[in-house]
């Protein structure tokens, strides 16, 4: 168990050097320099190599390496350069929101998903046809559109909710909640129905399993069979892609905040790109990393706390 | 020609086999009507749009400031844009790029992520890990975050930024696809061309990929819906086609911002989107095989209409009596026909008999553990007097266990791997014996040890992947004996133990049949394991008992031809008796369920057919109070005529025999090999 | 027994055996945990010689299916050598042993998963006569030819495997194997899956064929009786060792091991009377249950389980030696009990 935890500890480091790695090959395989981005479309040459310099960004591609990577792990993610904030502050202060929301919805996702997609299995027949197909109507709809659709219905035609904006936990408890509900239930259509259908089939293949028969054989009543043993079958899938969900949601949560104006990482990132800050660029990437590789951490201490053949490899 | 499978147990609904030539047109699982209508939006979908400029009713920046967004009519059959540009025209025009960016995606992400998973697969654990530690690393960066600063730095380019997308995705693939290359790697038809040896890219494109064809496709389709929301997503944070050039994330980006005054603007780009992206779902799950139509899992059976029982007595002393058991397929053939035993305390009777011959299906019924479809439709089962056919599902659950148990053929996957050996055990006993904890672990300590487990404590602690085989099997018999059941059920309880195991496994049977007076039903195709055993025996075939009695008789002097030649087809013959030179071997296959002949269902096979085997007969008394199913059994068994080994010729089967089930056209007397 | 018709006296020294062994250990695994690890096959020889049937008996873990593979080239042996015909394949990879050596041919157990199910039994077929040159015409010819001389009609070539019964697959892997004239063929448990009256037919046919056609096998299996129907000699497994190899009649009639001794009273025989007898003798020997405390890395690997050993079985691996007709690795063979 603890060399199964190591080496996953240790793959976790390696992911998120590797994301440094790649977002600093990035920035730098291109012309622009962030000179040029910060003197704008004016400066000569001359100017441009000139501010380079003062950034730092004339030194060799390794000590510039090395140098962030120091910086890193000290917490400093260096300063915009289009505005000169200090972008570890500034992210940080951006990570609660892009968290909560996918925390919640991935949460809410589980709790519908697992209830649907458990009925449906057990259940079977037309209920269990309605849950499949829907589920599958649901993960296809964009997010965006859902999410409008939603601010049309339950924010102007029944005036229950706040369209966008953000209210800030610490300010108003109960108009932090407001704000987050509707981009919460727009990312769960989609999400309940991936957990639905992936709690759906791994109750099906659950309860085919050799196993229930001999439980049957035992006497063992039908709602132990069901929500004792098959459900902890279906437990470790299930966790599994609530994992992968609460990744997604996170690296897609981009759209969301543009559509609810919510000041998270999305926002931040959205605007590093047009604006090509390259600081915060590669700031984002590395905190979104470190996020969705501490996700996996911890999810693979789930799965083996719930799946002995896992733990006793 | 149907056949069935060797496992006959549970695959009950056997397929008729395809014709010879090659399915043309579509497979089965497509032609229903949402896969249909989905492939049908799909194709309509890339036509419109790719030839959108040769149809389109207006030019994408053609404005009508008069008729700025406005609802359908006959003029803008979807309605306008904030400037006035027709819905129709732009929606379609728009969707030549996301289908190819998709496709663009989905190209990158398996040209890259099959041939890395086929490597893989093949080369062995040190390439394996190396690959597949890299594509866990790629997999754990937030693809739509680097897709955006892949945007800040090399700008708006759609087809690069969708085949980066697809070096991301390939990550995923990769994963998925090893697991498929490596499970078919596994199918000895991959060895045995390399042995022959097929070159390594030859046993891939030829032998592993082919099977793979099902998957692949169904993550194509999954994933291309997947490139295409991406695609449409970051389109409406503004990184999609600069304007004027229509595009569906921009176009729904406008319509939020017309949500207040043209809620109605959301609507056309939205759903077009939506459906395409469904339809390659739908697609997908109808290729996957998940079709719409689910079966209902078993329902609590209320009781059945009354049964009318036997006005016979039941046996006297008999704590098991089975009379003219039919099980038959819901709406289909029958698989036990009119199968009667009876079973006194404490002894054992055998079910013996070859794959198909409804062996298992008679044993699962004597629990009410019928798999899905398959049912009793006729005759009874008393056990101790009472009916157990018609009960309901509660009242066959108040048996189970508690006066019959069962254990099964496979122990590795007989108990639920993931609660430990203890929790497994001591559930029950605390239901049946309402004891606490405490003394539920002590009374599962003393069931391990009267199963011959020397070292309880440990396994109680151990996890069903833990134990051998052996062990497996010493637990499930202990679970069993939780309730103290009056008839063990065992189902080829030996037979996927090695031959040592064996022998203690029925050694132990012995053993609580001689201390505990258990009863016991073994089903066996071994004949050894019933002399071993079984007190009494019933040989089945092809859903009927064809000789049962003492297991003495039968085995020392069988009576029926069938019998005969299953024991001259073993090869263990007596210590001193000289090894025969032919093994005596049935010609042609046992027939189907849903293809008996009537009259005699061996008829076809057997050495010693006449006229009078194709007409029903009812069976004989034999072995004292046994039975025989010939018609033949006094010009045969008792003038003494045995099954001939070299007569048998089974191996120059002509075609014919093999087509058909053996029809009631008679054979002309013994001695033929057909 | 069956005997190939008119098979002269094997002399090793004559001839070149079809097949040799020699001292063969396989691992799995790399690293230092599996080099550790006890190796699934541990210092195996024998020999076949040409025309001869020789039987590998063993329960799971004896190594007998590793052993396969490995002769197979499907599975890289740790040490020791392989030779067909006098040729040394033991380092060759499956390309190059398919050039020099296309004389060793297998035929698997499952029916079911050794048939490729999208091709035609003809495309089976033809492919390993491609492959070895043979033209498209001919090759066809010769599927055809060999799927009769299995027993099935000629145009089985242009069927597919799912409209064959488990033993009819059997019969058709066989035909695979031998299109290509093999001199050696390894039977990996060919009958395991089958049902009685069927593992008869295909046991009856391999004896023919193997009579017709002066093949050896090397026949893995698990049954005593099915080996002693169709081989000449016996070697028994343990835990990847060698324990006692012989004559078949000699091995399974008077084994002189006494893990020999409680594999052949643990089957079941099909008359009762005969089996309570054997039963009771078995039970008297007093044999340790299967799955005791693994072995140690010196010694004979039954130690756990042999009511004979001593302090020497633990600590020297008996060497095979020569007692009454057969050869055995055992301190105390000469009290080994007969059945």
């Amino acid at each position: 168990m603890l060399g199964y935890l190591a080496r996953r500890l240790a793959l976790a480091v390696v992911t998120v050097v590797a994301a440094v790695l790649i977002s600093f090959l990035l920035v730098h395989a291109t012309d622009g320099s962030p000179g040029a981005i910060v003197l704008g479309p004016g400066a000569t040459p001359a100017e441009i190599a000139a501010k380079n310099a003062e950034l730092g960004w004339d030194r060799p591609l390794v000590t510039q390496f090395f140098d962030y990577l120091g910086h890193l792990v000290r917490g400093d993610l260096g300063t915009s350069i289009i505005d000169s904030r200090d972008i570890a502050q500034d992210l940080a202060a951006r990570l609660p929101v892009t968290g909560f929301i996918a925390l919640f919805a991935t949460i809410l996702s589980g709790i519908i998903g697992v209830f649907l997609g458990v009925t449906a299995a057990v259940r079977g027949g037309r209920f269990g046809t309605f849950i499949t197909s829907s589920s599958g109507v649901a993960l296809s709809l964009p997010v965006f559109w859902v999410g409008v659709l939603f601010v049309y219905v339950l924010s102007i035609q029944l005036g229950w909710l706040p369209a966008t904006g953000y209210v800030a936990f610490a300010d108003d408890l109960v108009g932090w909640a407001e704000s987050l509900l509707l981009p919460v239930l727009a990312l769960t259509v989609g999400g309940a129905a991936i957990v639905a259908r992936t709690a759906n089939a791994g109750m099906r293949v659950a309860l085919q399993a050799e196993h229930i028969r001999t439980l049957r054989a035992v006497g063992t009543p039908a709602w132990r069979i069901r929500y004792v043993h098959a459900l902890r079958s279906t437990s470790v899938p299930v966790v599994s892609v609530l994992g992968i969900q609460f990744i997604a949601l996170f690296g897609g949560s981009v759209i969301i905040e543009n559509l609810f104006a919510l000041p998270g990482l999305g926002q931040a990132s959205q605007a590093a790109v047009s604006a090509h800050d390259f600081p915060a660029l590669i700031g984002v990437v590395i905190v979104a990393t470190v996020v969705v590789v501490l996700t996996n951490l911890l999810l693979d201490l789930v799965v083996a706390a719930l799946d002995p053949k896992v733990r006793n490899a | 020609m149907s056949v069935l499978p060797l496992d006959a147990a549970d695959d009950v609904l056997t397929e008729v086999a395809p014709p010879p030539t090659r399915r043309r047109g579509l497979p089965a699982s497509l032609r229903r009507p949402g896969p249909l209508l989905a492939v049908g939006w799909l194709l309509l979908v890339v036509v419109l749009s790719f030839t959108a400029p040769l149809w389109r009713p207006y030019e994408v920046n053609e404005q009508d400031l008069a008729n700025r967004l406005a609802l359908p009519s006959g003029a803008h059959w979807l309605g306008t844009d904030p400037l006035g540009r027709d819905l129709l025209s732009r929606i379609f025009t728009a969707g030549a790029q996301p289908l190819l960016a998709a496709a663009v995606t989905v190209g990158v992400a398996f040209g890259i992520g099959i041939p890395l998973a086929l490597i893989a697969a093949e080369r062995g654990r040190r390439t394996e890990q190396l690959i597949s530690r890299g594509t866990e690393i790629l997999m754990a960066l937030p693809s739509t975050i680097i897709l955006l600063a892949v945007i800040g730095v090399i700008g708006v380019k759609t087809y690069v930024v969708m085949a980066i997308l697809g070096v991301l995705i390939s990550a995923a693939v990769y994963r998925i696809m090893l697991g498929v290359a490596q499970s078919v790697r596994q199918r000895l038809y991959v060895d045995a061309a390399r042995v022959n040896g097929l070159g390594s890219l030859r046993v891939n494109t030829v032998h592993v990929l082919p099977a793979m064809a099902t998957v692949i496709a169904v993550q194509a389709a999954q994933l291309f819906g997947i490139a295409i929301l991406i695609n449409a997503g970051l389109a409406f944070l503004g990184f999609g086609p600069a304007e004027p050039a229509p595009s569906w994330g921009i176009m729904i980006q406008d319509a939020s911002g017309h949500v207040y005054d043209a809620p109605w603007l959301l609507v056309p780009t939205g759903v077009v989107l939506a459906l395409t992206v469904v339809a390659a779902n739908v697609l997908a799950d109808a290729l996957a095989g998940k079709a719409a139509h689910v079966r209902a899992p078993a329902r609590s059976r209320a009781s059945g209409p009354v049964r009318v029982v036997d006005a016979a007595p039941a046996t006297p002393g008999a704590v098991l009596e089975v009379r003219d058991l039919t099980v038959s397929v819901d709406d289909g053939p029958q698989l036990v026909s009119d199968v009667s035993f009876t079973l006194q305390p404490g002894r054992v009777l055998g079910l013996v008999g070859e794959s198909g011959c409804g062996k298992t299906m008679t044993a699962r019924s004597l629990m009410g553990l019928l798999p899905d479809g398959v049912s009793v439709s006729g005759g009874s089962i008393l056990w101790q007097g009472r009916d157990l056919v018609g009960l309901t599902e509660k009242q066959a659950n108040a048996v189970r266990g508690r006066e019959i148990a069962m254990i099964s053929q496979e122990p590795m996957v007989a108990l639920d791997p993931m609660f430990s050996v203890a929790y497994q055990l001591t559930g029950p006993i605390r239901r049946f014996r309402g004891v606490g904890r405490g003394e539920a672990r002590t009374i599962a300590v003393q069931l391990l040890r009267q199963v011959g487990i020397v070292d309880a404590e440990r396994v109680l602690a151990s996890y069903p992947h833990q134990l051998s085989g052996g062990m497996a099997q010493r637990v499930a018999i202990a679970l069993a004996l939780t309730g103290e059941p009056q008839l063990l059920i065992a189902d080829e309880p030996t037979t996927a133990l090695d031959v040592t195991v064996q022998a203690e496994i029925l050694s132990l049977l012995r053993a609580l049949v001689r201390d505990t007076g258990l009863s016991v039903v073994i089903v066996s195709h071994d004949l050894g394991v019933v002399a071993d055993i079984c007190d009494d025996v019933v040989v089945m075939y092809a859903g009927q008992v064809v000789e049962s009695g003492h297991t003495a008789p039968v085995l020392d002097d069988a009576a029926h031809p069938y019998t005969m030649a299953l024991l001259g087809a073993n090869p263990h013959v007596p210590d001193g008796a000289p090894m025969p030179t032919r093994l005596a071997s049935i010609p042609g296959t046992v027939p189907a369920p849903g293809s008996w002949p009537s009259g005699c269902r061996f008829a076809g096979r057997c050495q010693f057919t006449q006229e009078k085997c194709t007409v029903p007969f009812p069976a004989l008394p034999a072995h004292g109070n046994g039975s025989v199913l010939c018609i033949r059994v006094h010009e045969v068994h008792d003038a003494g005529v045995r099954w001939h080994p070299e007569r048998a010729g089974a191996e120059f089967v002509p075609a014919a025999a093999d087509e058909s089930a053996p029809t009631a056209a008679p054979v002309p007397t013994a001695g033929v090999s057909r | 027994m069956t005997a190939p018709a008119g098979a002269p006296a094997v002399s090793a020294a004559a001839t070149v055996p079809a097949l040799e062994v020699r001292d063969l250990v396989v691992r799995y695994g790399s690293g230092r945990k599996a080099r550790n690890a006890a190796p699934a096959v541990d210092g195996v020889s024998f020999d076949i010689a040409p025309g001869e049937t020789l039987g590998l008996v063993g329960e799971s873990g004896s190594g007998k299916s590793t052993i396969g593979k490995a002769l197979l080239g499907l599975q890289k042996p740790s040490a020791g050598t392989v030779r067909v015909h006098g040729q040394d394949v033991t380092a060759m990879s499956l390309k190059q042993r398919s050039r020099q050596v296309a004389d060793l041919r297998v035929v698997f157990q499952d029916p079911y998963s050794s048939l490729n199910p999208s091709r035609t039994i003809g495309q089976t077929l033809v492919e390993p006569l491609r492959l070895m040159g043979v033209g498209a015409a001919e090759a066809l010819r010769r599927a055809r030819a060999g799927v009769e001389s299995v027993g099935l009609p000629g145009d089985a070539v242009d069927r597919y495997p799912a409209q064959f019964s488990g033993g009819q697959r059997q019969r058709i892997a066989i035909a695979r194997a031998l299109v290509c004239d093999p001199k050696v063929v390894v039977l990996d448990e060919p009958v395991s899956a089958l049902d009685l009256s069927t593992q008869a037919q295909v046991l009856n046919l391999l004896a023919d064929l193997r009579d017709q056609r002066g093949l050896s096998f090397l026949f893995i299996a698990h049954d005593l009786g099915v080996v002693r129907f169709l081989s000449q000699r016996a070697v028994v497994l343990y835990r990847g060792q060698v324990m006692e190899t012989g004559p078949v009649d000699a091995v399974t009639q008077a084994p002189r091991h006494p893990y020999t001794v409680a594999l052949t009273s643990a089957a079941p025989v099909p008359r009762p009377a005969e089996q309570a007898a054997r039963r009771a003798a078995r039970e008297a020997l007093g044999m340790g249950t299967a799955g005791a405390a693994s072995a140690s890395a010196t010694g004979c690997p039954f130690v756990p389980r042999c009511p004979l050993s001593t302090d020497v079985c633990v600590e020297q691996r008996p060497p095979l030696r020569l007692l009454d007709q057969t050869l055995t690795a055992c301190h105390h063979a000469e009290r080994v009990p007969s059945l």
